[in-house]
């Protein structure tokens, strides 16, 4: 259904996307995640051709973005991250003009009423855009995502700035459109990701660093084990120390919290042992030991070990 | 043609939903009967020679800019633009049907003016073909002028930049057009100011079209530089490069 490739967008020297392919196909919910200036919003651009790509094309239900972008927008839906709307217009009419600009002629007012009914704007229909609260302007938003039955939703952060009430409806609302139609959606909310999509798409710095399920994506990062250790030592002396342990993959958020305390979590690969290193170490060097236990790896965990630390520990996804 | 139309609509409603098109349309009619007024009070003249000569001046320095301003600026910055630019319709019929709004309100505000020469009418016996001619070079002037602002307006997101812009190169085009502006700039590289005087400055083809002179040449200077400035507009637009 959506074909992506190798998509790259570059802003003068900056990569938004650097060569991004991927195949999604009809009826997939994609969950789209990554740190804020990853590249999810330009790919939606692309996809919904209101930017042109550096180089590479997108391909959705057969029809180039580049050479038939005309017949794209009539299949696509979408809902962007600004949620674009005339605040000077009354809900109604700012449906009506979508209905009538998507040319549902015939077919409007009972796409209307589908609709303000999907998207709870009943009570707000005569009123003023400008004045609605945060969460009924990204339904209202939604809605003229939603109005002319597009086969593709194309939704940037559709749940962010509502509150648990709308998210979870929202969330039902993409759960039944999935039966027909091909869904991409992105946001930072991991569990959300989890919950409603097929499959995850990972990007990072322009680039796409994992994709897979999201059982796929933990058994993935699973081949990581993480330990948290608190002691009391010289930041100086901890960190060469440390460092020295061949076998610690990366060391992160190593802070001195007051009257020398350290806490960090070591990183490292399960099929190595360091815990008798470690001990020897810690031992040696004389430090008092608050805190040392294996840490589970958490959704968040593993989405910033994914994002944060460059690319290169997980170039190659699981795909 | 029906996506032009349903894009007008909803630009023209626009001007509507906000004071500014009724604060704008009293103190352009206001401005340019007042203007007049006081010349015409002075000289006691049964024409309407004055009010088409300060016009061009109003026209670009204050009143062009404002209607124009809004029109790709506030959709750059509320970002409708990218809804507007992802809905099924060409970019040309998206651009044409907010310039033909725009074209339209300013119809409405200068149809405000003909107060004047009704009260012409009554007071003494004016030379209607200047008349008439004059209100045609004005909607020519005012509809080369806006493609001027929607072609500027589609470049920032601010409002106010896209009025300060707008207001300078129509400025400068009506400029140009006073005998004097040439005559400085031909000072400083001979032939240049000429130039512009003859092809570029607006003034020369609005004169003759006010004398009641209804020149081919001149409506042809007027719909091509329109033309001009519509299709660099839709030509940005479409190129999606930003």
């Amino acid at each position: 259904m959506i074909e992506l490739k190798n998509l790259s967008k570059h802003y003068g020297s900056f990569a938004a996307l650097d060569d991004v392919s991927c195949l999604i196909k009809k009826g997939e919910i994609i969950g789209f995640v990554g740190p804020n200036g990853a590249g999810k919003t330009t790919a939606m651009k692309i996809i919904t051709t209101f930017t042109a790509p550096t180089s590479g094309t997108a391909i959705i239900g057969g029809h180039d973005v580049l050479e038939d972008p005309h017949e794209v927008r009539k299949m696509i839906g979408y809902l962007p991250e600004t949620v674009p709307l005339y605040s000077d217009m009354l809900v109604s009419e700012y449906l009506q003009f979508i209905g009538e600009a998507r040319h549902l002629n015939g077919t409007l007012s009972k796409r209307l009423d589908w609709v303000i009914e999907a998207c709870g704007l009943e009570n707000v229909m005569k009123k003023k855009i400008g004045i609605l609260s945060k969460g009924y302007k990204q339904r209202t938003c939604l809605a003229q995502a939603l109005i002319h039955d597009p086969d593709v939703l194309i939704l940037d952060e559709p749940t962010s700035g509502l509150d648990p009430h709308q998210i979870i409806g929202i969330r039902k609302l993409i759960r039944e459109l999935a039966h027909d139609k091909t869904i991409i959606f992105s946001t930072h909310i991991l569990s959300e990701v989890a919950t409603i999509s097929d499959r995850i798409l990972v990007i990072n710095k322009g680039k796409l660093v994992a994709d897979g399920t999201f059982d796929q994506l933990q058994a993935r990062l699973a081949d990581r084990r993480t330990i948290a250790l608190s002691v009391k030592a010289s930041k100086k002396e901890f960190d060469s120390k440390i460092k020295a342990i061949k076998d610690i993959d990366e060391i992160q958020s190593t802070e001195s919290a007051g009257r020398g305390v350290i806490s960090c979590q070591l990183f490292y690969n399960p099929s190595k042992d360091i815990l008798p290193e470690l001990n020897q170490v810690i031992r040696d060097a004389g430090w008092d030991i608050l805190e040392l236990h294996p840490e589970k790896m958490s959704l968040e965990a593993s989405f910033i070990m994914l994002t944060e630390g460059g690319s290169d520990h997980v170039e190659g996804g699981i795909a | 043609m029906k996506d032009i139309m349903i894009i007008f609509r909803r630009e023209f409603n626009a001007y509507f939903y906000s004071p500014i098109a009724y604060v704008f349309s009293v103190i352009f009619i206001l401005l340019n009967c007042g203007l007049y007024m006081f010349h015409f009070f002075f000289f006691g003249n049964a024409d309407m020679r004055e009010f088409f000569s300060t016009l061009p001046i109003v026209l670009a320095l204050i009143f062009i800019p404002a209607i124009s301003m809004r029109l790709w600026s506030e959709e750059k910055k509320l970002g409708t633009i990218q809804l507007l630019l992802t809905l099924p319709m060409k970019v040309e019929h998206v651009v044409l049907g907010k310039y033909f709004a725009s074209v339209a309100f300013y119809l409405i505000a200068l149809a405000g003016t003909l107060t004047i020469p009704i009260v012409l009418m009554f007071l003494g016996h004016p030379d209607f073909g200047p008349i008439f001619g004059g209100y045609f070079g004005s909607i020519l002037l005012g509809a080369f002028f806006l493609a001027v602002g929607i072609f500027i307006s589609a470049f920032f997101d601010d409002q106010i930049v896209s009025l300060i812009i707008t207001s300078l190169a129509c400025g400068f085009l009506a400029l140009i057009g006073w005998r004097y502006v040439p005559m400085v700039i031909d000072g400083w590289l001979p032939g240049l100011g000429e130039f512009l005087y003859s092809y570029v400055g607006v003034s020369r083809h609005l004169n003759d079209i006010e004398r009641g002179v209804i020149d081919l040449k001149s409506i042809i200077y007027f719909l091509s530089f329109t033309g001009l400035f519509l299709t660099l507009n839709i030509k940005y637009l479409d190129g999606r490069k930003y």
